[in-house]
């Protein structure tokens, strides 16, 4: 591997100082995705600095403020089993992600910097509303995570600042949310996936938020499908307008994973299919 | 600009000094010379490298060497339980023809054993999931699948 230099700091403020001191340097999380493009000669920083020994960023609060640090490993959010209970798309998003291995090691907060459109964290966020919580030496703020996305492996974080927590709204009781994913085996990146989110008053859909994967060039939001949706009673037609609509707002591309034609189609199918599992109307 | 590290490697301390672009696998293989853990693709697909972090297993080959510092790392070497004898899991793969080339199968048998320590009797589905990060080129699945099948129900008779 080419050489850098690798540092871990024990504190956010020495991680700023070596971030400000270092040209060149990166921050690194659980490392499984910027090793890798080390390893393939995409990036060739001089030094990362690993935020895993900053104590405080890695941790579930599931109680009535819900947090995420965002140095949790994948894993710990799969094996939670209050956070699980109550968001159970969150579990189902991070089943997903990877393999063990992988999901022992790598990060929610590192699969959203990262910032690839098919993160598969990010749809189960977008359709909860969740904010990032961000921090520089200077100021702390909070953004809604549908303003994080730039583009593919862009965010708007500024090259100080660091995501340290995912924060989440609490449950409302009528919630329900389904993820899907479309890949060539199990642990592939998607060439797809969704997440839906309906709070429902008998058949009528209050609130819906619909999310698609590796369709943009960032996860995204399907705003024209939620206004189908939103303050409509729910039926077969309605889901079907939606599944025709997702094909008309998603932008993918072919690419080695797949070809635009094929994914359009399948991601509609795939708002179709998660749409009738949140109803309950199919079983999983 | 090396540093030294100290972690435990299959149950004793070792002390080894790491430069900060290694990553665990090659320290391994390396200084220490424990060169059954081996390297396929080096991008965490493939699994060949699989070692047991704390309990947990992970791919050596995207873990950086300076992050096992105070770790418990437990590689195939470690898997013996008594001089000059192999583990169960070992012996069940042997004897279900679970090994064609090998090369796979130091990263299976710490991927079944990660998942038989934290879940002794698992069910088909977990043993797959346990190993969907384990490529075998040869293809042999069926039997590594009946293999941690058998090692799980002979740790039970142990018990």
């Amino acid at each position: 591997m080419r050489r850098f230099e690798y540092y871990k700091p024990s504190s956010l403020e020495e991680a700023w100082e070596l971030k400000a001191k270092i040209p060149d340097s990166l921050f690194i999380a659980g490392g499984t995705d910027v090793l890798v493009s080390i390893q393939n000669d995409e990036c060739r920083p001089k030094a990362l600095i690993s935020l895993r020994s900053i104590p405080g960023l890695a941790g579930i609060e599931a109680g009535d403020v819900p947090r995420i640090g965002a140095l949790t490993i994948i894993g710990d959010i799969l094996q939670h089993p209050e956070l699980g209970r109550r968001y159970p798309i969150l579990r189902e998003a991070a089943k997903s992600l990877g393999s063990v291995q992988i999901r022992n090691v790598a990060t929610i907060g590192g699969n959203l910097c990262n910032a690839s459109p098919c993160a598969d964290m990010a749809l189960p966020l977008l359709v909860l509303d969740a904010k990032l919580r961000l921090k520089t030496p200077k100021e702390t703020r909070e953004v809604p995570i549908s303003e994080f996305f730039k583009g593919p492996a862009e965010t708007c974080l500024s090259p100080q600042e660091i995501v340290t927590d995912i924060l989440l709204e609490p449950p409302q009781k009528n919630m329900k949310t389904c993820f899907m994913k479309k890949g060539r085996v199990k642990m592939d990146l998607a060439v797809a996936s969704v997440a839906v989110l309906l709070e429902m008053e008998g058949k009528r859909c209050r609130k819906a938020r619909i999310a698609a994967g590796s369709v943009a060039p960032t996860p995204l939001r399907l705003h024209k499908v939620e206004s189908v949706l939103e303050d409509a009673a729910i039926s077969s037609r309605t889901v079907a307008k939606a599944q025709q609509l997702t094909e008309d707002e998603i932008v993918p591309i072919t690419d080695i994973r797949s070809s635009e034609e094929y994914r359009r189609q399948i991601t509609g199918v795939l708002v179709k299919r998660a749409l009738e599992r949140a109803l309950e109307w199919s079983q999983p | 600009m090396s540093k030294e590290i100290s972690f435990i490697l299959n149950g004793s301390e070792v002390r080894v000094a790491v430069e900060g672009h290694q990553r665990l696998i090659d320290i391994l293989r390396g200084p220490l010379g424990q060169t059954g853990t081996k390297e396929g693709c080096g991008e965490g697909e493939c699994g060949s490298c699989t070692v047991i972090i704390d309990g947990r297993a992970v791919n050596s080959c995207l873990f950086p060497a300076l992050e096992a510092e105070g770790k418990t790392v437990i590689t195939i070497e470690g898997l013996q339980e008594t001089k000059n004898e192999l583990s169960v899991i070992q012996k069940s793969f042997i004897e279900e023809g679970a090994i064609q080339c090998g090369f796979c199968t130091p990263g299976m048998i710490m991927s079944a054993k990660a998942l038989l320590d934290s879940s002794p009797a698992p069910s088909e589905e977990e043993i797959r999931d346990a190993l969907q990060g384990n490529l075998c080129r040869c293809t042999g699945y069926v039997q590594i699948i009946e293999a941690v099948k058998e090692a799980a129900r002979k740790l039970k008779g142990k018990r």
